[in-house]
């Protein structure tokens, strides 16, 4: 089998409040793959599921060919995992702390976890509480990374980090994984650099996935369009309208897979313009996207 | 060799480097037989995922600037027939001519006087060099003449 993580309608509810409604994805070996979503569209909870730390209420999912639910022990000591707010203890230095968790990982490497302690500029013999957010967040790094995994899942690392911190973290991330062809799932709500960063995304939103598909070809399919306002009298609202939005004498709309509209209006000699959209666009018009608003035609205005 | 990846950009990434890489190959910046950096090199160099900057080399290989030689390197292909070089070259700088004329005339709706805008021109140019020069490859190649302007 080909994938390493594949989930299949998901679902979870706390109490009342439903957080993952239907989740499916799949994602192949080899791929970093960028999970998306606002606060609480329910990116932690997807991962804690993953990792067996809390039972789904339906639908399955399996991790390198095992099921969380389960054998969450035999999940977690093949995942690398680095949690968001990673709770560590304080007391200890980073070189007490891995041989604390070598015992729970039977593939735990030593030499690799003194590695990445050297190569991420890690101080050994430190107290972990003395260490900047910046460090804790490699040390949290080094020690999912130590036992060699080939799927790492890493919950929002760049959280708390500067632009520095963050712009180095995505380096390593890109010679110690990606490179080296291990899975690597991540959360994050920083677009800017998921883009350079990750091969395919996935949106969360409502409790489903909304969009997911390599960061390239979402930019290729989803396109927005200015048009002249007295074109609606013409033109019928597109399929996988995501947005309407009104400016003076034009209206600019946002469109999931955009080619054959974009063609209808290039056959019907519309005047229109065809505007590439950044990720962050992107992202924003599947979440708060309005497609309600398309106008109604100025002929049938009454005055 | 010299690349600026201008995150959250409309542009795509693959695309932004491309060109650039493209541009360096047409101006001679990038000579023929001169090694591009290792794909995971400059994949973390830049901070972009490696299979990116694979697409990117793979794109140049299809075009002819570029040979990707198994095992050993990219290297940048003599311009089949210099001709066509030089057309894509003024193509390119065609494009360029144009955007720069839409970022002027922002400016001057911006209310930016012609000398305003011309110096800063100058500090553009100036600051360019300067990221030019700190980067070891393309400082050889360089004209002495260049710099004295």
């Amino acid at each position: 089998m080909n994938e390493a993580v594949s989930i299949r309608n998901l679902r979870k509810s706390f109490g009342s409040k439903v957080v993952l409604e239907d989740v499916s994805l799949e994602i192949p070996r080899g791929q970093t793959f960028a999970l998306l979503g606002r606060n609480g569209a329910g990116k932690t909870t997807l991962i804690r599921i993953l990792l067996g730390l809390i039972p789904p209420d339906g639908g399955s999912a399996r991790l390198l060919d095992r099921d969380p639910a389960s054998e969450p022990i035999e999940v977690r000591r093949r995942v690398g995992y680095l949690a968001e707010d990673q709770v560590m203890y304080g007391w200890m230095t980073p070189l007490e702390l891995c041989r604390f968790l070598e015992p729970f990982y039977p593939s735990w490497d030593m030499r690799t976890a003194q590695d990445y302690l050297d190569r991420f500029e890690i101080p050994r013999h430190s107290r972990i509480r003395h260490l900047s957010k910046g460090q804790t967040v490699k040390l949290g790094l080094a020690i999912a990374l130590a036992h060699r995994p080939d799927l790492a899942i890493l919950d929002d690392p760049s959280i708390g980090l500067d632009p520095i911190a963050r712009k180095e973290f995505n380096r390593d991330l890109i010679e110690h994984l990606q490179a080296e062809g291990r899975t690597v799932l991540y959360s994050s709500h920083l677009l800017d650099e998921v883009e350079a960063v990750a091969d395919a995304v996935a949106i969360l939103h409502n409790g489903r996935i909304a969009r997911q598909a390599p960061t390239e070809v979402l930019r290729d399919e989803i396109k927005q369009i200015v048009l002249p306002l007295d074109a609606v009298d013409s033109v019928r609202p597109p399929a996988g309208l995501l947005d309407v939005r009104r400016l003076d004498d034009r209206i600019a709309v946002t469109v999931d897979r955009a080619a054959p509209f974009i063609e209808s209006l290039a056959t019907g000699a519309i005047d229109h313009e065809v505007v590439d959209l950044s990720l962050d666009d992107i992202f924003e018009a599947i979440v708060i996207g309005r497609p309600q608003g398309w106008p109604r035609p100025l002929s049938a205005v009454a005055i | 060799m010299f690349i600026r990846v201008e995150r959250g950009s409309s542009v795509p990434i693959s695309r932004q480097i491309g060109e650039q890489i493209r541009a360096q190959c047409l101006s001679g910046a990038l000579k023929p037989g001169d090694a591009l950096p290792a794909v995971r090199r400059l994949a973390q160099q830049l901070a972009v995922n490696v299979n990116t900057i694979l697409r990117v080399y793979e794109r140049l290989a299809a075009d002819k600037l570029v040979e990707m030689r198994h095992g050993d390197g990219t290297y940048v292909l003599p311009a089949a027939g210099k001709a066509s070089g030089s057309r894509l070259l003024a193509e390119q700088r065609d494009q360029y001519t144009g955007e720069l004329n839409a970022i002027v005339c922002r400016g001057l709706l911006l209310g930016l006087k012609p000398q305003e805008l011309r110096r800063m021109v100058t500090s553009a140019v100036a600051a360019a060099r300067s990221g030019f020069e700190s980067d070891s490859a393309t400082t050889a190649s360089e004209p002495a003449g260049a710099r004295s302007s």
